[in-house]
Parts: C-alpha cells; sequence; structure tokens
C-alpha cells in the first residue's frame, strides 16, 4: 500500500500548505453516501406508501431517537476503525455508564447536567483505559478491548449486585421519546447526533489531527516516521469513544422504563459496527466517513423498523441488515482492489 | 516485541488468577445456606441446586429468594448459580460444575430444552434427581417439572385481562422475546385459540420478536401502534418486553387508546400500572415458586411423595398440585398485579 497511490490515506501533515491539501482532499461527499442517501430515501419513500403512517411525526420521530446513540457511538467507532482499530467494549462501557449514572439518579437525585457529566467522564475513564492499553501494549485493538469489555462488563454487574435499578426519575427526559424530548417534533437526542456528526466530518476533513487518524489507519509506521504523535492519538480516539459511550448510555435511560436491568447495552457494539461498515469506512482502516456512519445507523433502523410496520416476519430484519453489511464490505474490498492495481 | 510479550503474559497470569477466583467465590457463595440440621438424618445435608436461564435479572433473583427461605426452614443447602446473558453454552457450562460437585437435586430453567436434554441424562447417569423448573424440557429424562402456572391458566388470563380493557373487542398485537422460547410460544398459541374462540370480535394482527431488548421491544410496539392504526392493545409477553410496550404507549400519548397487559414483574410494571399504560401485569408468585422447587427438591432426594401437597408449610402456597402422568408439580393459577397491590412485592 504506497502512500502516493491512495491520497486520502496520508496527506503530508506536516507541512502541506492550504492550498495542495485542498487539491488533494477527496470529494465533500463520496460516492458510497450518495447511494446510501438514495437507498435510505427510496426506502422510505416506498414504506410511506405500503404502510399507513410509516412518514408521519410518530413514527420517524421515535425511529431518529433510536438511531441516535448508535449514530453517536458510531462516530468514536468511526474514528478508530478509520486508525485500522475497533472497539468492542462500547455495550460494556454503555451498560457500566449507564447503571452508575441510575444509581445516582436514583439515590442522590442528582440534576439533568450532573448526570450527564458523570455518564460522560465514566465513559471518558474507561474509553481512556482501552487506549492506553491498545498504544502502548501493541496487543491488536479485538484482543485488547474484548478482554476489556470482559472486565466492564463484571465491573457493571457488580455495580447492579444481582438486582435492576428501580424508581429512576425522569431527570433526563429531555433526552426521551415523549414530549419533552423534542422541539419542533425534532428528538433532541438526534440533533445531539447530527451535531456530533458534523463536528467529527469537519474534524476529520479540515484539522490536521482528524487527517493524521488517516494516516495512522493506512500504514501506522509511515504516520510515524512522517512525524504523527501515533499513541497519543490512539489513546484520545479510544477515549472519545468511551466519553460518547457515556453520552449513548443517557439517552438510553433516558428511553428506557423506570427500571434498568443488565441487558443495557447489550449487543450496541455490532449495532453500531454495522452502521460503520454500511456507511462505508473500511474494516482495514485508512478510509471512512462519519456522514457515512449516520446514514448505515439510519439505514439499519429503517430496515429493522419497516420490517415490523410492513407486518413482515421479524427474522428477515436480521436477512436485510447481514445483506448490507455483505455489500458494503464487498464493494468496498472491490473498490481497494481497483485502487491498488491503478 | 519484549513489551507486548511481557503484558501477553501479564494478561495471561491475570486471566488464570481470574478464572481460580472465580470458582472460589462461587463456591464460598453457595456454601453460604443451610447452617440449620438436617431433619432428614445422615451426615450429610441434601443439597439442591437451580441454574437459572440468567442470573441478576429480578424474576429469577426472586426464586432464589424463595428458594433460600425454603432451605432454611426445610433444612437443605440451596445452591444458586446461572448465565449473565440467556445464553444456553454458559448455562450448560453451568450445569457441568454443578455435575462434579455431585449436587443430590439439579433444578434447570432451561434456555434451550433441546441442547439441555442430553446433559440432564449425563446428570441423571451421575446419581443425580434431574428436575426443570419454569421451563421445561420436554424430550427429557427430568423426573419433575415445577411448574409456575398452567399454559392454558396464563394464556387466558392474558386474554382476559386484556379483553377487559379492550371492551372484548378490536385488534391487538404481541411483542414477544425470543422466537424459539418453547413457553412463550405456547402461550401465543393459546392466546391465539383462545381469542379466536371466545372473543370473535377480537383479533391479533401481529405477533413480533424483539429478543430480551426492552428498547427494542418499545420501539417494535411503536412500529406496531403506527402500522396498524386502529390497533387497542398490545401484550408484552416476557418481564422485558412487557414494560417496554407499556413505555411505548406511554411515550407516544396513547394511554386510554391503546392498552397493554403482559408478563412483568411487579416493580418494574408499577409506575405503568399506576398511569394507565398497562392495565394488569400477569405473573405468578415468583417467591413461592421458588420455595416450592426447593420443596420438592427435597421430595426427590428422599424419594418422598411430591402428591403430599398438604405437607407444604408455606401458608402462601395453597393450590398447589401435582399431576402425576406429566410429572408436573403447578403452582396454581396466575396472579393478576394492578395498581393497588402490586406494591406490595419487592421484586
Amino acid at each position: 500500500m504506497s502512500v502516493d497511490t491512495a491520497p486520502e490515506r496520508a496527506p503530508e501533515p506536516a507541512a502541506a500548505p492550504q492550498v495542495s491539501l485542498r487539491r488533494i482532499l477527496p470529494p465533500v461527499v463520496t460516492g458510497q453516501e450518495i447511494v446510501l442517501l438514495v437507498v435510505v430515501v427510496v426506502l422510505w419513500v416506498l414504506l410511506g406508501i405500503f404502510t399507513p403512517a410509516f412518514l408521519t411525526t410518530g413514527s420517524i420521530g421515535p425511529l431518529l431517537v433510536q438511531v441516535a446513540p448508535i449514530a453517536l457511538v458510531g462516530v468514536g467507532m468511526t474514528f478508530v476503525i478509520i486508525t485500522a482499530g475497533i472497539d468492542v467494549s462500547v455495550a460494556a462501557m454503555i451498560m457500566v455508564s449507564a447503571v452508575v449514572t441510575a444509581r445516582m439518579m436514583v439515590g442522590l437525585d442528582i440534576p439533568a447536567p450532573l448526570a450527564v457529566l458523570v455518564a460522560i467522564a465514566i465513559g471518558l475513564a474507561l474509553g481512556m483505559i482501552n487506549g492506553l492499553l491498545i498504544a502502548y501494549g501493541r496487543v491488536h485493538p479485538i484482543i485488547i478491548t474484548f478482554g476489556t469489555a470482559n472486565v466492564f462488563q463484571w465491573l457493571g454487574l457488580r455495580v447492579f449486585d444481582s438486582s435492576t435499578v428501580n424508581g429512576i426519575p425522569g431527570t433526563l427526559d429531555f433526552l426521551g421519546r415523549g414530549d419533552p424530548g423534542r422541539t419542533l417534533g425534532v428528538p433532541h437526542s438526534f440533533a445531539i447526533a447530527v451535531v456530533a456528526v458534523a463536528v467529527a466530518w469537519w474534524f476529520l476533513r479540515y484539522a490536521k489531527a482528524g487527517r493524521s487518524l488517516y494516516a495512522i489507519g493506512g500504514n501506522q509506521n509511515a504516520a510515524r516516521l512522517a512525524g504523527i504523535k501515533v499513541q497519543p492519538r490512539l489513546v484520545w480516539v479510544y477515549a472519545v469513544t468511551g466519553a460518547l459511550a457515556g453520552l449513548a448510555a443517557c439517552m438510553m435511560i433516558a428511553t428506557g422504563t423506570s427500571t434498568l436491568d443488565q441487558s443495557v447495552g447489550s449487543g450496541k457494539e455490532l449495532q453500531v459496527i454495522a452502521a460503520v461498515v454500511i456507511g462505508g469506512t473500511s474494516i482495514i482502516g485508512g478510509r471512512g466517513s462519519v456522514v457515512g456512519t449516520l446514514l448505515g445507523a439510519i439505514l439499519v433502523q429503517t430496515v429493522v423498523s419497516g420490517v415490523t410496520q410492513l407486518g413482515w416476519p421479524t427474522q428477515l430484519g436480521f436477512l436485510f441488515v447481514g445483506i448490507f453489511i455483505v455489500i458494503a464490505v464487498g464493494t468496498d474490498l472491490i473498490r481497494e482492489r481497483a485502487r491498488r492495481r491503478a | 516485541m519484549k513489551i507486548s510479550r511481557r503484558i501477553t503474559g501479564a494478561l495471561a497470569l491475570t486471566a488464570a488468577a481470574a478464572v481460580v477466583l472465580a470458582g472460589c467465590t462461587s463456591r464460598n457463595d453457595t456454601g453460604s445456606t443451610g447452617e440449620s440440621g438436617a431433619p432428614e438424618g445422615g451426615d450429610e445435608q441434601v443439597t439442591v441446586a437451580f441454574v437459572p436461564k440468567l442470573q441478576g435479572i429480578p424474576y429469577f433473583e426472586a426464586m432464589n429468594t424463595g428458594g433460600q427461605q425454603a432451605a432454611e426452614e426445610l433444612g437443605f443447602e440451596w445452591l444458586y448459580q446461572g448465565p449473565t446473558t440467556a445464553d444456553a453454552a454458559a448455562q450448560a457450562d453451568i450445569v457441568r460444575s454443578f455435575i462434579q460437585q455431585g449436587v443430590d437435586v439439579l433444578f434447570v430453567a432451561p434456555n434451550d430444552p433441546n441442547s439441555m436434554a442430553p446433559l440432564l441424562q449425563e446428570a441423571q447417569d451421575a446419581g443425580i434427581h434431574v428436575a426443570t423448573t419454569d421451563t421445561d424440557a420436554p424430550d427429557s429424562v427430568r423426573e419433575l417439572f415445577v411448574s409456575q402456572a398452567s399454559v392454558q391458566g396464563i394464556g387466558e388470563q392474558l386474554t382476559d385481562s386484556l379483553m377487559e380493557a379492550m371492551g372484548g373487542a378490536g385488534k391487538y398485537a404481541i411483542v414477544s422475546c425470543g422466537e424459539t422460547a418453547a413457553n412463550l410460544n405456547a402461550w401465543i398459541e393459546v392466546q391465539e385459540a383462545y381469542t379466536a374462540s371466545d372473543y370473535p370480535n377480537a383479533e391479533i394482527v401481529d405477533i413480533v420478536y424483539a429478543g430480551e431488548d426492552q428498547a427494542a421491544a418499545t420501539q417494535m410496539a411503536l412500529d406496531l401502534m403506527n402500522s396498524n392504526p386502529d390497533l387497542t392493545g398490545l401484550i408484552g409477553e416476557c418481564t422485558s418486553s412487557a414494560p417496554g410496550v407499556a413505555e411505548a404507549v406511554a411515550s407516544a400519548d396513547r394511554i386510554g387508546e391503546v392498552f397493554t397487559v403482559g408478563l412483568g414483574t411487579p416493580q418494574a410494571m408499577l409506575p405503568y400500572l399506576e398511569s394507565g399504560a398497562s392495565s394488569a401485569s400477569i405473573l405468578w408468585d415468583v417467591e413461592g415458586l421458588g420455595w416450592l422447587t426447593g420443596w420438592a427438591g427435597v421430595q426427590l432426594a428422599n424419594d418422598g411423595d411430591l402428591g403430599d401437597t398438604a405437607s407444604i408449610t408455606n401458608e402462601a402456597l395453597t393450590d398447589v398440585s401435582y399431576d402425576e402422568a406429566t410429572s408436573e408439580l403447578l403452582l396454581g393459577p396466575p396472579t393478576v398485579f394492578t395498581a393497588d397491590n402490586a406494591g406490595d412485592y419487592d421484586y
């Protein structure tokens, strides 16, 4: 994988003047994002025609609320996968953040801003552990995060202490599904996710630190030789993912019932990775976009909700999501091969 | 790379230590019950082990509480350990460890009855009395199934409670959990037949499966309400989807238009029962089920008479019956929890 055949992989981070930087940047939107957008729009139109109420605020609203935590954690996961890493501990981080925050909301009746801060701080700390182990341990991220996922799981279960957290107050309702969670029909949680995506899009495209993530994913050694501080960047990437998982945990508490059980977050790591991969981020690193991730998350939930609203068997949702993943990875590999040949 | 090798070594050591420690704690935890003397005679107490589908959820913890209570009152040793996810393989490992320990009686609430059957055979070959509780493994060598309520009883009570709220007519949908869960599917079958025969103006429009995921159950309930504008009822078929569907009705501001009932634990359902998002929760005395499981274990170990339900000393259990033909011990009719009585239970 030579550096100059894949311009978006390793831009000269050290001394590239503004003009040449703009010239080597990929187009504002890429093919995969347009394809995804078209697929989502077509599906929404079809579902709008064939179901009685898919395109109503009562249906799209909850759908976007369901998408929000996936897209939010997906932003962090996109960073991680761009650096050729992966984080399978996000579900466990969500669980730990959620249970500690929920316990504090019940026991100490903490106000909403503090609850959000606590959740983010816990996620950040856990993500930092991942980052430090991965950056300085030099073991593959899947092994590290698989290990920490189990440790976090244990930690969360200790806090649960073989029971559920009951009587959670409505402190976080502004992130929920109901009326307090919407302004002008737009769910706050989804708006937060969109803002996160926008900031991350700008960061990955225009900030030097953001561009360096692509370089790390393309070739870590080359990036190091080019003067990028690889280790601190990696720590930062996993820490951000943890912090976003903490914020997502607040959304899960808000959209859940007044009882929190140990299943909170379970399976979310795979949903997040599915959204990122369908969004066109290359699983081998060096390429990817957060806009794609947002669209991927919307696509997955559209398919799952669509299957239910059409009255089709629930299992079909798995089949369709699986097919989307295979298609997305397949096209990515084909493009990669074409690029290498070029 | 020296560093990575050293760290890998450290990780391996930590992992090994964790495994050893985990083994120790589980033994210590479980050995703490029956201190009182054994009235059955002999120098060793009867040990009754129970492997739930999942440890740490209120339902099985309540069963554990009942079992411990029975252990204290009847004088036997009650062991309780389950997987942290509803995973058949993890459950099988725990069953194997109890076979290794050589318990007297082994109760399982199998996640997958089919894959559990050979293990139960293995346990029986090792001289252990095997039985099921909460969920049956019909095609196995189990000597007894402690049933929380008859399939008929639950299916009909769910339907009756929902119909009472819906006025005996209208369209409703079921949000179930595991697509292969035998007990849930058996209840659904009864609900379908009973609705068709006794409520001709009511109709089940869809049955969906949310897994054990509460948020997914809520989303599916919302999708169902959107796709069926004339839907007036929802049933949450398990303890995670029952509050899930109630939350959907509450968040969509449809309380009083769409009615829900479900199999939910009282504490989780209480806020929804109070707000009217849930009309009733159908369950049974879960602690009583644990108690009865313990009692049945002692009877099995001593080759006692399971039909001798008069010897049950728990005052809450008055409707227990034993069916010799199917080897089923039945707790009694299901309990209906409403806003009035749900607060009396602490699970």
